[in-house]
C-alpha cells in the first residue's frame, strides 16, 4: 500500500524538506541527495532501503547530526537544525539520538557494561546500564570485553549502548551488515523489541530488501532521490524474515 | 635517475608524518649538538693549551725559595733529568691602581736582560718587550689590564720592599704560567685586584736586595726524567735556602684549573648525547611500529606484487633516514655555533694568546653515524615486523586488541575510576612496556634539567657555606714576612676596623709512607669568630687539642687516615721534623688545607707568635681611609677581598646559569615535546575511530580530549617523579666527576630545581597536548560509520 497521507495521531519527530547534499570531490560536484522530503513519525520503525550510492547513508548522517545539508531544511520536532553549529549538533546527538553502527564501534578497552555506562554517565534520563543489557539479552556477558564477544553479541551491546539513554531517535546503520543470517536476525529482533518497548522512533538503513518487511514505513532511495515510500500495514516479525 | 615508486611513496608518506619525524629530528639534533659542541670545545682547549705550553716553553717543575745564590743554576742543571731552566725573582707586591679604591696585589716576575729563550715566556699582545736598559718599564697581564682599563703608556705604582715606585706600562702580555690568573690563597680569579707583572731583573734585584740571587726556579724535564726524583733532589739542594718545596704541573694552580675544566667535558660528551639517542631510538620505534601496523594492507599488496621482504624492510627503514639527516645537519650546525660561542666564553676565564675554535668534521661524522646506528636499532623491530608479515595475513585487519581489568580494579577500586579514565588506564596497562618507556623518556627530560642545574645548587651551597658560614672576614691582608703579634694592636688602632684575627701559616712537607705533599699548616685559635671550621655537612669541627686536622681530600691524596702518624717537615726557620698524629679530617669543599692549634704550631715549628696574614672585618663607611692606609703599609704585600670576589663570582655564575638553564630547558622541552606529541599522535592514529565513535554517541570535544590526552597526562605525571629520581641519581654521580683538588661539589639539590623542572615539563606537556587537541576538531565522524579498522 502506498503512502496515503494517513499519518496517525502520532506526531512528526523528524522532517526533511527538499534536503539536498552535494559533495565536492576535487572540482567535481557529486550530488548525494536531491530534494528529499520525508517525515518520520514518533514510535515508528522506518527502513531506508537502497543500494550503495543511493544516498541513504548521507540522509542518515544528516538526520543524525553528523553532517549538514547543502540546501533544504531538516527539523527535529519544530527545531530547524539545518544550519546548526557543531555544539548544537553535539547536544542533539547527546540528548536525542542513539546510534548503532555497522561495525559496532565498541570501545575495546571497556567491558560490555562499561560501554553502556559510557553513555548513561552523560545522559539525562538513562536506563540502568544493567537493564539496558538485559533488554538485549546480555546480562550474562556484562563483564566481558568486546574481544571476548561474538559479532552478534557485540552488536547487541552496541544496541544496548544506543538505547540506554532512552533516546527519542534510534539510528541504525546497516546493523546486520557485518553479521551472518542467524545472528543478523537476532539483532533485528532486538531492534524491533526496543522499538516496541521503549517506543524510540527508529530509522534503519539497509540494502537488504527483506528487512523492510519488519518496518512501519519503507523509503526507497536511488541515486539520491526518494523513488518510493511505503506504509506497511502488516509487519513481519524479524524471526520470519528470510534472505 | 628517476625516483622509484617506492621512493616516491617514502617521500610522500614521510612528508605526511612530518610533525612526528621533525620531533625526532630535533631530539637527534640536540644529541649531535651536545656531542659536536662539547668535543670541539674540549679539543679547542686542549690544542690551545698544548700549543701554548710548547711554543712558550711552559715549565714542568716549579720551586719558590727565600734566596738562593745564582751559581746554584749550574747545580740544578747537573741534576739528571733537567732539560732547561730559568731562575727568576718573583714577589707579590701591593699596588695602587688609579680608579681602584682598594689596594690590588701584583705578582712581579723578573725578566732577564738578554733576549735569550726563557721558560714560561711571554706573548706580547700589545706594545713591546722591556728595553734592556730601562728599569721603570713594566709589562702587565692582559686580564688585569682589561679589568682595570690599563693601556700601554699608563703608569702604575707599587710598593716594593716598603718603597713606593712608579712603573710605565710598555706592553700587555700573557704567559702559559697564568692561563688562569689566580692569587695564592684565593678561591677564584679576581682580575681587578690581582694581576701579574713582568719587570726587569735589575729593578727587582735592586728593590729587594737580591743581586746575584734568585728566589724562583722553573725547569723542564727530559723525556726520560722521573719527576719525583728531580723534586726530591731540588728539595735537598735548596733546603738551606728557604725552599717552599718543589712541585710539578699537577700542583700548579693554573694548570690544575684548566686541566680540571677539560676533564669535566668527558661526562658531558658521553652522558647527555646518550640520553638523546635513547629517546630517539624509542620514538622511532613507536612511530615505525605504528606505521607498519597501519600499512598492513599496503605491505600485503607490495609483497603480492613481488617486492621482496628486504625491499619492503628497507623501505620502512628509510623513514628513519629523514630525522637522522635533518637532525644530523641541524645538530652539527648548532654544535659548531654553540661550540664557538662556548669557546669564546672560556676566554673570560682562561687567557691564551689565541683560543681558536677547532671544529672537527670527524666529530660530526661520528655523532651522526652513532645516531644513524641508533635509528637503525630503533627501527629494527618495526622493520622486522614488516619483513615477517605474510601477504595473506597482512590483508586481514589486525586482530582486535584484547584488554583486561587493570590491577586497581582487582583491588576493588574500580568505582573510584570513571569510565573514560578506565579507558585511559587500560590502554596504558595493555602496553605497559611502552607506557613505562614513555614515562622514562619524560623522566629523561626532567633529569636533564635537574642534573644540569645541580651544578648551580652545589655552587650556591658552596658559596653559602664558604662565604657566609666559614669566612666572616671582609678581607685578608697578606704580610711580606711573618710579623710579631703586636701587628694585631696596630691594626686594631686603625679607624674603621671592627675585628681582627691573626693567621699563622707554616710551610711544611707532609709525608705518609711513600706519598708527600707541600702544604701550609694553618695555626688556629680554638675559638675563632671570623673563621670557624665547618664541614660540608654544616657541622662545626673543633681544632683537635693535639695533632693535625686535614681536609679529607688532602688525607686521601697522601693516603692517610685518622690515627696515622705523619712526618711533618717544617720548611722555614729551624726546619724541624716531627711525627704528628692525624687526629681528624674535615670535609671541606674548596682547596686543600691542614690545621692545628696555634700553640701547637708554635711549639713544633719553634718560632713563636708570628703571623703571615690578618683577617679583618671593616666598617664600610670608612673604607676609603682604610684602603688608603693599607696601600701605604710597607709590610702588606697583598690583600684578598673575599666579598668582592664572591660578588664577582656570583655574577659570573648567575650569567652562566641563565645560559645553561636556557639550553637545558630547550633540551628538556625538545624531549618532552617529542615524547608527548608523538605519544598523542600515535594514540590518535590508533584510536581515532574509537574517539570519533564517541563523538557520534554524543560525547563533547572536551570529553574525548580527556580520553586522548589523559593518557599523556598520566605518563607525564609518572614521568616527573621518575625524572626526579633519575635527575637525583645523575646528580649524585656528579660529585665524583667534579672531585678535584680545587673544589669538591657537595650533593645538594634545591627544591627550586625540582620545581622549575616540574613547571617546564608540565607546560611542555600542556602545549603538546594543545597542538594535538587541534587535530581532534578534524575527526571524521562519518568515516567511522563506514569503515572497520
Amino acid at each position: 500500500m502506498t503512502d496515503s497521507n494517513q499519518q496517525n495521531s502520532n506526531s512528526i519527530v523528524l522532517k526533511t524538506h527538499d534536503l539536498t547534499k552535494i559533495y565536492l570531490m576535487g572540482e567535481v560536484e557529486v550530488p548525494a541527495l536531491k530534494s528529499v522530503s520525508l517525515e518520520f513519525i514518533e514510535h515508528e520503525l522506518t527502513v531506508l532501503l537502497g543500494t550503495s550510492g543511493s544516498g541513504k547513508s548521507t540522509l542518515l548522517n544528516i538526520i543524525g547530526g553528523l553532517d549538514t545539508a547543502t540546501s533544504g531544511d531538516f527539523f527535529y520536532r519544530n527545531e530547524n537544525l539545518t544550519n546548526a553549529d557543531e555544539n548544537t549538533l553535539t547536544e542533539y546527538r547527546r540528548k536525542t539520538v542513539g546510534f548503532v553502527f555497522q561495525f559496532y564501534n565498541l570501545i575495546p578497552s571497556l567491558t560490555a557494561l562499561e560501554n553502556v555506562e559510557l553513555v548513561t554517565d552523560i545522559a539525562l534520563n538513562p536506563l540502568m546500564p544493567k537493564d539496558a543489557l538485559a533488554l538485549v539479552g546480555l546480562s550474562e556477558r556484562q563483564h566481558h570485553f568486546p574481544s571476548q564477544l561474538s559479532g552478534g553479541e557485540q552488536q547487541r551491546v552496541a544496541i544496548a549502548r544506543a538505547i540506554a539513554k532512552q533516546p527519542e531517535l534510534l539510528l541504525c546503520d546497516e546493523p546486520t551488515g557485518a553479521l551472518d543470517f542467524n545472528t543478523g536476525k537476532v539483532v533485528l529482533e532486538v531492534i524491533e523489541r526496543i522499538n516496541k518497548e521503549l517506543g524510540a522512533t527508529t530509522v534503519l538503513i539497509t540494502h537488504n530488501a527483506s528487512i523492510s518487511q519488519m518496518a512501519d514505513r519503507v523509503v526507497k532511495l536511488r541515486s539520491g532521490e526518494v523513488i518510493e515510500k511505503t506504509h506497511n500495514t502488516t509487519k513481519i516479525s524479524p524471526s520470519e524474515l528470510t534472505w | 635517475m628517476p625516483l622509484s615508486v617506492l621512493h616516491k611513496k617514502l617521500l610522500r608518506e614521510a612528508l605526511h608524518l612530518k610533525g612526528q619525524l621533525i620531533a625526532v629530528a630535533l631530539v637527534v639534533a640536540c644529541g649531535v649538538m651536545v656531542f659536536v659542541s662539547m668535543s670541539s670545545v674540549k679539543e679547542s682547549l686542549v690544542r690551545s693549551k698544548d700549543q701554548y705550553y710548547s711554543n712558550y716553553r711552559f715549565a714542568d717543575v716549579f720551586l719558590q725559595v727565600k734566596r738562593a745564590p745564582a751559581y746554584y743554576r749550574e747545580r740544578v742543571k747537573a741534576i739528571p733529568g733537567v732539560a732547561s731552566l730559568s731562575t727568576r725573582l718573583v714577589y707579590d707586591v701591593s699596588l695602587d691602581i688609579e680608579g681602584l679604591d682598594e689596594p690590588a696585589t701584583g705578582q712581579f716576575v723578573s725578566l732577564p736582560p738578554n733576549d735569550g729563550p726563557i721558560l714560561n715566556d711571554l706573548f706580547i699582545r700589545d706594545g713591546r718587550r722591556l728595553s734592556p736598559t730601562a728599569h721603570d718599564e713594566i709589562i702587565v697581564s692582559e686580564a688585569f689590564a682589561e679589568a682595570n682599563a690599563l693601556e700601554v703608556g699608563d703608569e702604575i705604582h707599587a710598593i716594593l720592599n716598603g718603597r713606593k715606585e712608579a712603573f710605565r706600562i710598555v706592553g700587555i702580555g700573557l704567559s702559559p704560567e697564568y692561563i688562569y690568573e689566580v692569587q695564592s690563597g684565593a678561591f677564584f680569579a679576581d682580575n681587578k685586584r690581582f694581576g701579574v707583572f713582568w719587570v726587569s731583573q735589575k729593578a727587582l734585584e735592586a728593590a729587594f736586595n737580591m743581586s746575584g740571587s734568585f728566589n724562583n726556579l722553573v725547569l723542564t724535564l727530559t723525556h726520560d726524567a722521573v719527576e719525583a726524583e728531580v723534586i726530591r733532589r731540588l728539595d735537598d739542594l735548596f733546603k738551606p735556602y728557604g725552599s717552599l718545596g718543589a712541585y710539578g704541573r699537577s700542583e700548579h694552580v693554573s694548570h690544575q684549573f684548566i686541566s680540571d675544566e677539560i676533564k669535566q667535558f668527558a661526562s658531558m660528551i658521553t652522558v647527555v648525547p646518550s640520553i638523546f639517542l635513547g629517546v630517539a631510538i624509542f620514538l622511532l620505534n613507536i612511530i615505525l611500529r605504528r606505521l607498519v601496523s597501519t600499512q598492513r594492507d599496503i605491505i600485503a599488496i607490495l609483497k603480492a606484487f613481488g617486492y621482496s621482504n628486504w625491499q619492503v624492510g628497507l623501505h620502512y627503514l628509510g623513514f628513519s633516514l629523514f630525522p637522522i639527516a635533518l637532525g644530523g645537519v641541524l645538530g652539527t650546525l648548532l654544535g659548531a655555533w654553540g661550540g664557538a660561542g662556548l669557546t669564546d666564553y672560556y676566554t673570560i676565564y682562561f687567557h691564551f694568546p689565541s683560543l681558536d675554535y677547532v671544529f672537527r668534521f670527524n666529530d660530526a661524522i661520528m655523532s651522526v653515524s652513532l645516531s644513524a646506528l641508533a635509528a637503525g636499532f630503533g627501527s629494527l623491530s618495526a622493520v622486522k615486523q614488516a619483513i615477517k608479515l605474510p601477504p595473506a595475513e597482512a590483508m586481514r585487519p589486525e586482530s582486535p586488541a584484547t584488554f583486561k581489568a587493570f590491577w586497581l580494579e582487582k583491588l576493588g577500586l574500580k568505582h573510584w575510576v570513571t569510565v573514560p579514565w578506565r579507558i585511559i588506564v587500560r590502554n596504558l596497562e595493555r602496553r605497559w612496556w611502552k607506557s613505562t618507556l614513555s614515562a622514562i623518556m619524560i623522566g629523561f627530560a626532567v633529569s636533564i634539567m635537574i642534573s644540569g642545574r645541580y651544578m648551580y645548587d652545589a655552587m650556591d651551597h658552596m658559596m653559602w657555606v664558604e662565604f657566609d658560614l666559614k669566612h666572616h672576614e671582609d678581607l685578608t691582608l697578606v704580610f711580606t714576612e711573618p710579623l710579631p703579634k703586636s701587628v694585631l694592636y696596630e691594626l686594631q688602632n686603625l679607624n674603621g676596623i671592627r675585628q681582627v684575627e691573626l693567621v699563622r701559616t707554616e710551610p711544611v712537607r707532609l709525608r705518609y709512607k711513600q706519598r708527600s705533599r707541600r702544604m701550609g699548616i694553618t695555626g688556629l685559635n680554638p675559638n675563632s669568630d671570623l673563621r670557624p671550621l665547618i664541614d660540608s655537612k654544616l657541622r662545626l669541627v673543633p681544632v683537635p687539642n693535639s695533632g693535625l686536622l686535614l681536609t679529607t681530600k688532602l688525607a686521601e691524596i697522601i693516603g692517610a687516615k685518622p690515627g696515622d702518624t705523619l712526618t711533618v717537615s717544617f720548611l722555614h726557620g729551624q726546619q724541624r721534623t716531627h711525627q704528628v698524629i692525624l687526629s681528624a679530617t674535615i670535609d671541606e669543599m674548596f682547596g686543600l688545607a691542614a690545621y692545628m692549634q696555634k700553640s701547637l704550631l708554635d711549639d713544633l715549628s719553634g718560632s713563636k707568635g708570628a703571623a703571615n696574614s690578618a683577617i679583618l672585618t671593616i666598617d664600610y663607611a670608612q673604607k676609603d681611609s682604610l684602603y688608603a692606609a693599607f696601600k701605604d703599609m710597607p709590610s702588606v704585600t697583598g690583600s684578598i677581598f673575599l666579598k668582592a670576589m664572591k660578588e664577582r663570582f656570583s655574577d659570573d655564575i648567575t650569567q652562566s646559569m641563565i645560559v645553561t638553564t636556557t639550553i637545558l630547558t630547550f633540551f628538556a622541552c625538545t624531549i618532552a615535546f617529542a615524547v608527548v606529541y608523538n605519544g598523542a599522535r600515535i594514540s590518535l592514529s590508533e584510536r581515532g575511530r574509537e574517539l570519533a565513535s564517541l563523538r557520534v554517541l554524543g560525547l563533547r570535544k572536551q570529553e574525548i580530549s580527556v580520553i586522548l590526552l589523559g593518557e599523556q597526562a598520566i605518563l607525564t605525571a609518572f614521568g616527573i617523579p621518575i625524572g626526579f629520581l633519575l635527575g637525583t641519581g645523575l646528580s649524585a654521580m656528579m660529585p665524583a666527576a667534579y672531585d678535584s683538588e680545587i673544589f669538591r661539589m657537595p650533593f645538594i639539590l634545591s627544591s627550586e630545581n625540582f620545581f622549575f623542572a616540574f613547571i617546564v615539563i608540565v607546560m611542555v606537556a600542556i602545549a603538546s597536548g594543545w597542538i594535538i587537541n587541534q587535530r581532534l576538531a578534524h575527526l571524521d565522524l562519518i568515516e567511522v560509520l563506514k569503515t572497520r579498522e
